[in-house]
């Protein structure tokens, strides 16, 4: 049995320059993530929650410290390589959704798997299935502007999960649409943990994310608080 | 296949500015094609003039004849030489030539004799088509003479008026003669219009008592395709006795305006697509900036950085493609168009004028060639592929993080 987690990140910092001003935005933070968790980094805002998903989905490098994704040290990647573990083992989910004004519903679901070559019949009828779990079969061929927040935010879990990646990365995925709309996308989001045992770690400060992870990280001032494992 | 799925994409995406962008290099494009088809039709005429009215692609004389021409140094047994020549795949016309005076009414002037063999010339050159008033000459009119444009203003004469003529002939005695103003010249070449004094070879060898030889012979590939170097060294093996040379080394000027013809459109092409690379430039730098945080999900996603410079080159060739479908739509037909109606400049350019010596053709006719349409297009592909280098690269080298939040 393979006993590799699936993120680990040991005594990493990150410092960012601004201007002459050193901040520090996580501080000698180690933790790990277990494929199949459901888990928040949760914390006041500036506590390092985004740094942390950045540092794990390879979009940012620490200062110091060691990130490994399944094992592989991502320091040691190149551009290429960072370019291909994001396509092929990170799914992202953003605040503000993020699609591809220029493409359909269906296309912007489709987009890493059209990266990875897939044949184009086996990806419609990939993305199609996805878009049908995540409720959004009906308007594959609309774009961007003619969907709301909430349909927006649906399109983005089905493209960050199309590709089957190996943790997917949602940075306040519930800031930016409605009540309904949020208890809707983390239901949506927990029946894939459940389902499919997609892995999913946020980072939010919304206490309805809160409420439905199994493992909470507390953070504050770029540094471990707490770690609350939940039954 | 997805790059360029992407770039179709996103090649509609600012319509406004996609468009004034392809406009500006459409237009700039059917310009060019056009000023290149221009060119082609004036270097052309210029061509037609130099070596269709008087050089020919050859000249043969007897040696020294070019260094100090002289009524004695001939080319014997012209007639076996037309011969030689014929059977090698030449075609060729014998020229006579002297010094003289002409003078009608209280006017002068020095000018040459030219005597024309009336059957041979015409295969050459088109001299006799190139009559601005009165005829050509004509065998049974041993009288009739024909002059060049400048030399008739300078006398006075028109046709029909008369002229006498006075030369030292071959046996040292005067010749002297009248003639009658048959025709007048367009405009040829400088020496032929200040000086040109055309009549039939029978006419000029009982004036001048030359019963033989020719001082010149213009010869004519009957294959254009044979490259003119090699036809010079053919021709000059087959008359080792005499000077051969081609009109490229008779008129080394208008040689090399012509070579240098490719190196002015280059120039034209640069000066006009460097205004429309700046302004390109402006427009993809524009379109790429406001794409940043874009381009920082595309590649948080998976997308490489190769893939996204390849994209953004695309999206930019794509513009090109379209750009270059409108300006050869609207260039050719244009330069077509001017190839059968020819654009006058009588009003601006003299009739007199000329360049290293051959006339300017006030009349400018378009000739499209393979040249007049691939160089604008292939120029407009490099200026554009130049000008989105950069925006393409810095869009590549982007850090995903700082790109998805680039304000």
């Amino acid at each position: 049995m393979n006993n590799t987690p699936l993120v680990q990140l040991e005594n990493v910092s990150r410092i960012y320059q601004q201007g002459k001003v050193q901040v520090s935005a996580v501080t000698d933070f180690s933790f790990t993530v277990q494929g199949g968790e459901f888990s928040v980094l949760c914390g006041p805002s500036g506590s390092g929650k985004t740094t942390i998903l950045n540092l794990i989905g390879a979009l940012d490098e620490p200062s110091q410290g060691r990130v490994l994704l399944e094992g592989r040290d991502l320091a040691e990647l190149g551009r290429g390589d960072l370019a291909r573990l994001r396509r092929d083992r990170i799914g992202f989910v953003f605040q503000s959704y993020n699609l591809n004004p220029v493409l359909t519903a269906c296309e912007n679901a489709e987009f890493v798997l059209a990266l990875q070559n897939v044949p184009k019949a086996l990806r419609r009828q990939r993305v199609m299935a996805v878009l049908a779990e995540v409720g959004m079969a009906e308007l594959a061929q609309r774009r961007p502007d003619e969907l709301s927040g909430g349909q927006q935010q649906r399109v983005a879990i089905a493209r960050a999960i199309v590709s089957h990646p190996a943790i997917v990365l949602a940075d306040e995925p519930t800031a930016n649409v409605d009540s309904a709309t949020a208890d809707a996308i983390l239901e949506l989001m927990e029946r894939l943990n459940h389902e499919q045992g997609i892995t999913f770690l946020f980072s939010t400060h919304d206490q309805r994310v809160m409420a439905r992870a199994h493992r909470l990280i507390h953070l504050r001032d770029g540094r471990l608080e707490h770690d609350e494992v939940r039954g | 296949m997805q790059i360029v799925f992407f770039a179709l994409r996103n090649f509609n995406r600012a319509r406004t500015r996609t468009w004034i962008t392809v406009g500006a290099m459409a237009f700039a494009c059917a310009i060019m094609i056009f000023y290149a088809s221009l060119l082609e039709g004036w270097l052309a005429g210029m061509e037609k003039n130099a070596v269709g009215m008087e050089l020919g692609e050859f000249q043969v004389h007897a040696h020294g004849f070019r260094a100090d021409p002289d009524l004695y140094k001939r080319i014997g047994g012209e007639e076996e030489v037309l011969a030689l020549l014929g059977r090698e795949g030449f075609i060729a016309a014998p020229r006579l030539y002297a010094s003289g005076l002409a003078a009608a009414g209280n006017a002068s002037s020095g000018i040459e004799l030219r005597g024309v063999d009336l059957a041979r010339e015409p295969r050459v050159t088109a001299l006799n088509e190139h009559v601005w008033q009165g005829q050509w000459l004509a065998q049974e009119d041993r009288s009739g003479v024909v002059l060049g444009r400048k030399l008739a203003r300078i006398l006075g004469l028109g046709v029909g008026d008369e002229v006498v003529v006075v030369a030292q002939a071959a046996d040292g005695s005067t010749a002297n003669e009248l003639f009658r103003v048959r025709g007048i010249l367009k405009s040829v070449a400088e020496g032929v219009d200040r000086s040109g004094f055309l009549m039939t070879s029978a006419a000029f060898r009982t004036m001048m008592i030359v019963p033989q030889g020719a001082q010149q012979i213009v010869v004519k590939r009957q294959q254009a395709t044979e490259d003119l170097n090699q036809a010079t060294i053919r021709l000059a093996r087959l008359l080792p006795n005499h000077e051969v040379r081609n009109w490229r080394q008779l008129q080394p000027v208008l040689a090399r305006l012509f070579e240098m013809s490719d190196v002015s459109l280059v120039i034209m092409l640069l000066i006009t697509y460097v205004a429309v690379g700046i302004l390109t430039l402006n427009a993809l730098l524009m379109s790429v900036f406001e794409r940043i945080p874009e381009f920082g999900v595309m590649k948080a996603l998976g997308f490489s950085p190769g893939g996204l410079f390849a994209m953004i080159v695309m999206e930019s060739m794509l513009q090109v493609t379209v750009a270059v479908c409108l300006a050869v739509a609207v260039g050719l037909p244009l330069s077509f168009y001017f190839s059968s109606h020819p654009i006058d400049f009588s009003g601006f350019v003299q009739s007199s004028s000329t360049i290293a010596g051959v006339a300017l053709d006030a009349k400018w006719y378009c000739v499209v060639t393979m040249n007049s349409v691939v160089l604008p297009v292939l120029f407009l592909y490099l200026v554009a592929g130049l000008a989105i280098l950069y925006p393409a690269l810095k869009a590549a080298m982007l850090k995903p993080l700082d790109a998805i939040y680039h304000r």
